[in-house]
């Protein structure tokens, strides 16, 4: 089948039009302290044309879900590329509503990069059009996927709201010990995101080269007869080994920088299903992610929150922490809607129970669990402000693993992962 | 030691209240400039009663947010531990003390030892969720009943230090020219056109729109007490029912504990053709199923129903196609398709007796692999069945045994009686298919009768033949419209919680100085725009950023 070029043409313009509209945010921000110019026309002017970009940028994004839509014959959410790519989409959306509620150019420095990082990691995933299999033939799927991450979405830019907040109001003049915490907090959230460019960027590379290493085993097992059953099991990684599988053997490697065999073996109590490989994809994304973060901090001399937070210096703290929470506020019922109530209508539809504690369902509902507790805390208990922000960032690392993480670590129903 | 909690303006307040119930003044910290604590208006709550019984403590426990998110948090990290490995019940038949240890090591034995693989089951999450809808209930009845209060008599006149101490606020001289009353007037009427109920006395106004959004909270919690109240009532007897059955085609079956009867008719699976598969799946040489239903049949059995000897009496209800995401439903009953397996296996034969020399045939009989009966008269000839092995082989001791209830491979021994046979009868074993009966040297085994008579199959005439055995997964749950109504409820609330905000402005001139506060409890933003906008229109101009905390920007 032809790879859909139209839709991905469309999808690979939008992510260059959202690059675009985030350098006209950064613009509309540091610009305004460029001579001979009134700051607040500047920043309303560029911002106004990062906005208008950022449109151009999501209609081309519309385009390409609807264009696979009809090239593929069924709603592109069926699988991990489609979901990121949708997930993506929505993020979009919920910036645009958020920054026609508020009209802050700095949101979008901050909610931009999430969405086009979240474009990124999707293209990490295989894109080709798969076929339905009969659990996804519902138009459920249409509707509790599609509503499940626009509830998400808003999360996502609450965690946007978040970051800013905290680069906004953290101290990084202070010695004091919560300073240092704080500051210490802040950059490991910077490296998080780092780590996960890392993951998207050694995986292009090395898919981009053909990289391959192969690896396999032979396993027996004695089934209930009492008969011995040998079978082979292979394992192929795209990024050069590191580590590799327990118990397995090379087949081929490519040698890479010199480095001719792994240069570790697995732990003997890592033994799921591709627990070795994912253990080196792990490691390569901290590496690039450590690296990444290390030039930063080469070329800006200072920790990277101090060197990002000029960009927020002119916010006023406590319009970050009500965009953050009122994204939040907004994303709830839609997450709850999506996420739990339909999510509940179509498990009783397809599996006969509307709750089967499976990890994906148990991590939806930790995930609501944890903006319920964000809620009171913030509503009853007065947590505004640092303490709010913090949880926001929190919550969307949790929307996070239960998107990616549940699918890579823990199986379950849900797991229609590839990578 | 006693606390005054009589307002200057001669009311009365219960212990607990921070803000007076009548003009707002706050009573404790009274000369101080904070801002105000405005949840339930300050009212005191039954939790807040002095002298507490014990009942009362269990009340104060309950009551208290702080608790409710301790417990959310404990229920939230044991769900995750739950997730770690998968749970006891993600599969239908296994050993759970050798699974977590094969699979993983001493990190597996120690987490099944302590009780997590099967964490959603166990008493201490159950009570965890207990506690929850406990919390829930508790918590909601000690603010709602004050906060409806507090909501219901509003005063229009509020004092002073309640309002400067708002977080938007704004202190200043009307505009020149401006008549007091006439002022009030026009802000009333600007206010009107933004949706506000306005209320005036004299000088003094209250506006207020969007109280309802108060109650969401509220009533999303009764939506989740709901919901949690169905989930347990599943566990009431014959509410809940949940088994698996498999069914071979053409097979007919009892539900367990029930009257009725399945029959699966036929079987259809259509698989996805190569040009509809991407190359990746192509290479592996993935079959991928398209759909796959079982035309199923549902009786309710009338009479003989637990009789094992007679046959029951079966009468057709219900006839449903059933599909992944399409079950069957007849009355609250409901069947899903859970899962198939290709199975390629005898329904039922229809062979010949027969005499091997002469040719010469004495009738067929049908033969069902499924309870086939005692005695079948062919011709002259009468067959007892002594014997049926469904899935034929020898144990050990070379004794015939049969390894499963599925006729994989079916063997009969039917004692003959007739025409040139012993008068006791003699032994017959039938092997209905041909690579068995070579497999099992029927013809040696039977020796001398071989000769005399052959009972074989033979056209395909008669034979029917299963390719699948569907799996069912069969349902019964009362409690879900309770579930269903629950969530509802808790949608609703939460959206009027949540897209809605309750906004009231309060404001009164005093010789020419208006003092003016203003309280939502979400989305002050929208607040200070509204309040700002309607000033700017009465010929006072502010930045709505301005009006918070009256201007006094740190």
């Amino acid at each position: 089948m032809n790879v859909n070029s139209v839709s991905s043409t469309f999808l690979l313009i939008a992510f260059f039009v959202y690059l675009l509209a985030f350098l006209l945010f950064v613009l509309s921000i540091t610009g305004k302290k460029w001579s001979n110019r009134d700051p607040e026309t500047h920043t309303k002017r560029w911002g106004f044309v990062a906005f208008l970009a950022s449109v151009a940028g999501f209609a081309c994004h519309v385009t390409f879900f609807f264009t696979r839509w009809a090239e593929g014959g069924h709603i592109p959410t069926s699988n991990m590329y489609e979901f990121m790519t949708f997930l993506g989409m929505m993020i979009m959306f919920a910036f645009l509503i958020v920054y026609l509620i508020y009209r802050t150019p700095v949101l979008g420095v901050f909610a931009l990069p999430i969405g086009f990082i979240i474009i990124a990691y999707a293209s990490v995933f295989p894109s080709e059009v798969q076929p339905l299999i009969p659990a996804l033939q519902s138009y459920w799927l249409k509707i509790h996927v599609t509503t499940a991450a626009t509830g998400e979405a808003f999360f996502g830019v609450g965690f946007a709201g978040g970051l800013m907040y905290l680069l906004r109001a953290v101290d990084y003049n202070g010695t004091t010990k919560p300073n240092k915490r704080e500051q210490r907090g802040l950059e490991f959230t910077l490296l998080f995101i780092l780590i996960l460019v890392g993951f998207i960027g050694s995986i292009f590379a090395f898919n981009g080269s053909g990289y391959k290493a192969a690896f396999t085993k032979q396993v027996t097992q004695t089934d209930a007869q009492g008969q011995q059953q040998t079978t082979t099991q292979d394992e192929t990684y795209v990024l050069p080994p590191i580590v590799q599988p327990h118990g397995m053997q090379l087949v081929e490697m490519k040698p890479f920088l010199g480095m001719k065999q792994p240069l570790f073996t697995a732990p003997s109590w890592m033994e799921g299903a591709s627990a070795g490989r994912k253990l080196n994809t792990v490691i390569w994304s901290v590496l690039t992610g450590l690296i990444l973060y290390g030039l930063a901090r080469l070329v800006s001399r200072k920790p990277l929150g101090a060197a990002i937070s000029p960009v927020v210096k002119g916010m006023d703290p406590e319009d970050l922490d009500e965009i953050s929470y009122r994204a939040i506020a907004i994303g709830y019922p839609i997450f709850t809607l999506g996420a739990l109530i339909f999510a509940m209508i179509w498990a009783q539809e397809a599996w006969g129970r509307f709750w089967g504690w499976d990890p994906k369902e148990v991590w939806a509902l930790i995930t609501w669990l944890f903006y319920a507790v964000f809620l009171h805390l913030r509503l009853s208990r007065g947590w505004q402000g640092k303490r709010s922000a913090w949880l926001s960032v929190i919550g969307f690392i949790v929307v996070m693993f239960t998107l990616v993480g549940v699918n890579l670590v823990i199986a379950g129903l849900h797991s229609y992962a590839g990578v | 030691m006693f606390h005054n909690t009589k307002c200057d303006c001669g009311h009365q307040n219960p212990t607990g209240t921070t803000l007076c119930e009548s003009c707002g003044k706050p009573l404790i910290d009274d000369d101080g400039s904070d801002l105000l604590e405005m949840r339930y208006d300050g009212m005191a709550r039954r939790s807040q009663k002095s002298n507490p019984s014990i009942l009362d403590k269990v009340w104060n426990f309950f009551s208290s947010v702080k608790i409710a998110v301790y417990i959310i948090l404990v229920t939230l990290v044991a769900s995750a531990v739950g997730t770690i490995y998968p749970q006891e019940n993600t599969f239908l038949d296994m050993d759970p003390a050798q699974y977590y240890e094969q699979n993983y090591g001493t990190l597996g034995t120690i987490y099944y030892k302590l009780g997590f693989s099967h964490t959603f089951n166990s008493w201490w999450f159950i009570t965890l969720l207990f506690m929850i809808g406990t919390s829930l209930v508790i918590c909601s009845l000690d603010r709602v009943l004050p906060l409806y209060k507090a909501l219901s008599k509003q005063q229009i006149r509020k004092h002073e230090n309640f309002l400067t101490r708002q977080k938007v606020t704004y202190t200043g001289p009307l505009p020149e020219q401006a008549e007091a009353e006439a002022w009030t007037s026009l802000m009333a009427s600007l206010l009107r056109k933004k949706h506000y109920r306005v209320h005036t006395d004299g000088t003094a106004l209250l506006a207020e729109k969007y109280r309802f959004s108060r109650w969401g909270p509220y009533i999303n919690h009764i939506g989740l007490i709901i919901f949690l109240l169905g989930v347990l009532m599943r566990s009431i007897p014959g509410w809940h029912m949940d088994q698996y059955m498999g069914l071979l085609e053409g097979e007919t079956k009892q539900i367990p504990h029930t009257s009725y009867y399945i029959k699966n008719e036929k079987f259809n699976l259509e698989l996805y053709e190569d040009k509809d598969l991407p190359e990746s799946i192509k290479e592996k040489g993935q079959i991928v199923p398209k759909t796959y239903e079982t035309q199923a049949v549902l009786y309710h059995c009338t009479a003989n129903c637990d009789d094992n000897a007679a046959e029951p009496v079966l009468e057709e209800v219900h006839r449903a196609d059933i599909l992944v995401n399409h079950p069957l439903d007849y009355k609250g009953l409901q069947a899903y398709q859970f899962d198939y397996k290709s199975s390629p296996m005898l329904i039922s034969v229809k062979p010949t007796l027969s005499n091997p020399r002469t040719g010469e045939s004495f009738g067929s009989f049908d033969l069902p692999m499924n309870n086939p009966k005692d005695e079948y008269v062919v011709g002259p000839y009468k067959l007892k069945l002594k014997g049926y092995f469904p899935d034929f082989g020898l144990d050990d001791k070379g004794q015939p045994i049969s390894k499963s209830n599925e006729p994989k491979a079916p063997a009969f021994i039917f004692n003959i009686t007739g025409p040139n046979l012993a008068a006791s009868g003699e032994p017959y074993m039938y092997f209905p298919r041909q690579i068995d009966k070579e497999a099992y040297s029927q013809d040696q085994i039977n020796g001398a009768i071989a000769q005399k008579l052959n009972i074989a199959v033979g056209s395909m005439e008669g034979v029917q033949f299963a390719q699948y055995t569907t799996y069912l997964n069969i349902r019964v749950d009362k409690a879900m419209p309770y579930i269903w109504v629950g969530a509802a409820i808790f949608m609703i609330g939460v959206i009027m919680g949540f897209y809605w905000q309750h906004r009231r402005i309060w404001l009164r001139i005093d010789d020419n100085k208006l003092t003016l506060g203003a309280h939502t409890n979400k989305n002050w933003f929208g607040l200070r725009n509204e309040v700002a906008a309607a000033m700017a229109k009465n010929a006072i101009d502010i930045s709505p950023k301005l009006l918070d905390k009256g201007g006094k920007q740190e």
